[in-house]
């Protein structure tokens, strides 16, 4: 493509005109003519299409959502690529019981109370064998004989006190789901499900997107979008964030469990005061100044039950937190007290030029494809409603 | 009931074609097809004729029309006739009128002018009977549009529990048109259990094509307490906030008086209007030089909101003082006294002190107001100008001096206004002349008196 264009320049001097095109090419004028047509073309449709910007720490659930919507709005994921996950999902089966039987060694050693952490001499063995299993991938198969020994692992009352601290030691979150699956994941014809394929967790590097349309109940087509996820983790941000300037829309997700945790990268810093400090640093970007911000406040399954059992001051953040109330009252009030934070965080970080942005909280449990899809539909219509209003239509 | 025959001849006096045998007409018919103009009335049978039984001048207050057939009005009052009378001279009048007339010691005919050779005045039946006919079709019919509205209504709030999506968003549609021009409409909704369904779609995962309407239609509706407070749960709220910043002019008015609705509930809970999205939402709405209509119910709310104490410095961290002072020289004079509340509410609050010193429109803005509008917005104008030179005298004064306050303040001396303001204005005088030799400050009183 470029040569064409060079020795069109080389022999003509003009780009521009097309008047001048030199007689003796045809062929090459016929080319170059094309080229410039789909490059316009191209361009017109680019312009068409919403980018939406997924953002978020570690672990927030933004690779969740983009499983989601690939389920959602596309054709989902086929038997192959369904297959591909299982590595995926042994790898996190065996991380997840080192994690346990290495924090129950920990924790017997640290706790006053330790005796409950301390796990029986036969499961010791199989303990002793799995933390031995060296760096991810070496994990051998899950075999029906691996998963039985695992399993009588998990059922260690130690490990079962272990996991009820799970908050002190990095367990990701699909633990229990997949420590409760044991025999159908071990299986020599195991296929994950769309919802195995959901609790996966793989650390995303690099950027992945999707382009997508969702479809509106009149099966007309609506808005094209196209979603890109990056890594959460703390890393270089600032030299590539620019490169996202001009979409239409973050989406930033905070996973609202994890006030009581601290971060994979870094052990004495709590997650949520790490989100906060990201959100924060996101919104200063000149590069969104004009961009809607859309915030998930996810994993609100999680939450729901971690707020009536641990209270939310534990996190810097919330400490001026009263409860009022029990059950489903005080779990909406906390809801409504951490949302109220971060609306208050939103409008101390907007400069008074920017207030016009778009900004709106949704809450969610990227888990739930229902939930997924109807917020996803709320966000569709406030970007749309966004577009015609900005187009001067209403 | 009168018939009337037309004769060939006749035919064409009420615009009938005459032709063929006699047909025979009835009142009731000649109002049904419309001959004595003010449109065609439907007719639903019963009615006029002999028994009133339906009482005349209740339907016609209920009625309330604008366009009633001209022969119908009494030429004095210009009122629908009651009781028809007819002088000499022809013509026809409510007989109160025509007696009060005479009474005044008048003895001509009003319209024709001329003098009354008989001071006899006939009862009209005639057009008694056609007054009476025409406005008992009338009230049949709003009748029963009322009870099809009425109708509507019942079946629309069954039709809502069931459907979903674009049906629902039209049942909510149609059901707000109903209940915004039917009164009876609005009863069934209440009796009915209708506020609550249609609050129930209220919440975290409403769209804005339902939360639109959910509101246009609960505006409409007097709700009870127990409603209100059903609509305080914070989800609902938030919807309502989020509709308030999204919408179209009509609908931000709504969520408005919605809120203002809520919040005349004796238990109303502060925390909800000390969010930031709401006041930012509403500032929003209060600045729209595009559309104005939204500067009185927006600034109307936000004054309510003011008053509250916990929510002071929250309306000041918005940046709402430096966004109401610019607004200021756009505003119709109701919205300057209500701008000018909230700021000397705000004023009370060091932060809203320091803020209305730190910006630079303040002081030529209360200056300019300073008698210029009511003797209330003197009053918080003033108000305002001694707070912010209070905080800082020296430098607030010599401000205020510079743009002519001095003159305004000797305006306001000598005024007609309440003792208590020329007080305070003889205070804040006295305050800015400290910082200027005598001589100095009457020739600044004097020149910017020529200025003016």
């Amino acid at each position: 493509m470029v040569f064409v264009l060079c020795t069109l320049i080389d022999s003509m001097g003009s780009l521009c005109s097309r008047h001048r095109r030199s007689p003796a090419d045809p062929e090459e004028n016929e080319q170059t003519a094309e080229i410039e047509r789909r490059i316009e073309q191209e361009t017109k449709a680019e312009k068409h299409i919403q980018k939406l910007l997924l953002l978020g720490a570690g672990d927030s659930g933004k690779s969740t959502i983009f499983k989601q919507i690939k389920l959602l709005f596309q054709s989902g994921f086929d038997e192959a690529e369904l297959k591909g996950y299982t590595p995926v999902i042994h790898a996190n089966v065996y991380h997840t019981i080192k994690i346990l039987y290495e924090g129950s060694k920990e924790l017997s050693q640290s706790s006053e109370d330790s005796l409950k952490f301390i796990v029986s001499d036969e499961n010791k063995e199989i303990g002793e064998k799995f933390s031995e299993i060296g760096g991810r991938l070496n994990y051998p198969r899950l075999t029906k004989e691996i998963a039985h020994e695992i399993g009588t692992l998990w059922r260690d009352s130690a490990i079962q006190e272990t996991y009820v601290r799970g908050n002190e030691l990095q367990l990701p979150d699909c633990a229990h789901f997949f420590m409760e699956s044991l025999q159908r994941l071990s299986d020599v014809e195991y296929v994950p499900t769309k919802e195995d394929v959901l609790h996966a967790r793989v650390r995303t590097t690099g950027v992945v997107e999707i382009q997508f349309s969702p479809v509106g109940e009149n099966k007309k087509s609506g808005e094209v979008y196209r979603l890109f996820d990056v890594g959460g983790q703390k890393n270089e941000r600032r030299k590539w964030i620019h490169l996202f300037e001009g979409v239409s829309a973050v989406i930033f997700c905070a996973a609202i469990s994890e006030y009581d945790q601290t971060l994979f990268e870094d052990d004495n810093k709590n997650r949520m005061m790490e989100t906060k400090e990201l959100f924060e640093w996101i919104l200063k970007q000149p590069c969104f100044e004009k961009t809607s911000f859309l915030l998930f406040l996810n994993k609100f399954d999680l939450f729901e039950k971690k707020v009536l059992k641990v209270p939310l001051n534990v996190c810097g953040w919330f400490k001026d937190y009263q409860p009022v109330s029990t059950g489903k009252q005080e779990i909406e009030h906390a809801y409504e007290f951490v949302k109220k934070k971060f609306e208050e965080l939103y409008f101390q970080s907007t400069s008074p030029d920017r207030v016009d942005r778009v900004f709106k909280i949704y809450r969610t449990t990227a888990l739930d494809q229902k939930l997924v899809k109807k917020t996803f539909k709320l966000v569709d219509e406030t970007l749309r409603r966004r577009n015609l209003f900005e187009a001067g239509l209403l | 009931m009168p018939m009337f025959q037309p004769s060939r001849k006749d035919g064409g006096v009420l615009g009938l074609d005459g032709g063929g045998d006699g047909r025979i007409l009835d009142v009731e018919s000649a109002v049904k097809d419309g001959v004595l103009g003010g449109g065609a009335v439907a007719v639903y049978g019963g009615g006029g004729g002999g028994g009133e039984k339906l009482d005349l001048k209740k339907m016609i207050d209920e009625l309330n029309l604008c366009e009633v057939p001209s022969v119908f009005i009494c030429p004095i009052s210009l009122e629908p006739m009651q009781d028809p009378v007819t002088l000499c001279t022809g013509q026809t009048y409510e007989r109160s009128n025509i007696l009060k007339w005479f009474s005044m010691g008048h003895y001509t005919c009003p319209t024709t002018m001329q003098e009354l050779w008989d001071d006899t005045v006939t009862p009209n039946t005639t057009l008694h009977h056609l007054t009476y006919t025409w406005f008992s079709q009338k009230y049949v019919q709003m009748k029963k549009r009322s009870e099809d509205a009425e109708g509507r209504a019942s079946e629309l709030l069954a039709n809502l529990k069931r459907v979903k999506g674009q049906a629902r968003i039209r049942t909510l549609e149609e059901l707000q048109r109903v209940v915004a021009n039917h009164s009876t409409a609005r009863k069934t909704v209440a009796d009915e259990g209708g506020v609550a369904l249609v609050s129930s779609l209220l919440g975290p995962f409403t769209s804005y094509a339902v939360g639109s309407e959910v509101v246009a239609i609960l505006v409409n509706l007097s709700l009870t307490s127990e409603a209100k407070m059903s609509l305080m749960q914070p989800a609902k709220v938030s919807s309502v906030v989020d509709v308030l910043n999204e919408g179209s002019i009509e609908t931000k008015i709504n969520c408005v008086r919605l809120i203002e609705m809520l919040m005349e509930e004796k238990d109303f809970r502060r925390e909800l209007v000390s969010s930031h999205s709401l006041l930012v939402a509403l500032m929003r709405l209060v600045r729209n030089k595009r559309h104005p209509n939204g500067h009185l119910p927006g600034l109307t709310l936000l004054k309510s909101i003011s008053t509250l104490k916990e929510v002071r410095s929250l309306i000041v961290s918005i940046g709402a003082i430096p966004q109401l002072l610019e607004l200021i020289p756009v505003l119709n004079p109701e919205c300057v006294e209500l701008a000018l509340f909230i700021l000397d509410v705000l004023s009370s609050v060091p932060q809203g002190q320091q803020a209305l010193k730190d910006c630079s429109d303040t002081i030529p803005t209360m200056v300019k107001l300073l008698m210029r509008i009511t003797e209330c917005c003197t009053d918080y104008a003033l108000s305002i100008l001694c707070s912010v030179c209070n905080l800082s005298p020296q430098e607030c004064s010599l401000r205020a001096v510079d743009v002519g306050l001095a003159a305004k303040l000797l305006l306001v001396i000598q005024s007609g206004c309440s003792p208590a303001l020329k007080q305070r204005a003889a205070e804040l005088l006295k305050l800015c002349s400290l910082n200027y030799s005598d001589t100095i400050f009457i020739s600044k009183c004097k020149l910017t008196r020529t200025i003016q």
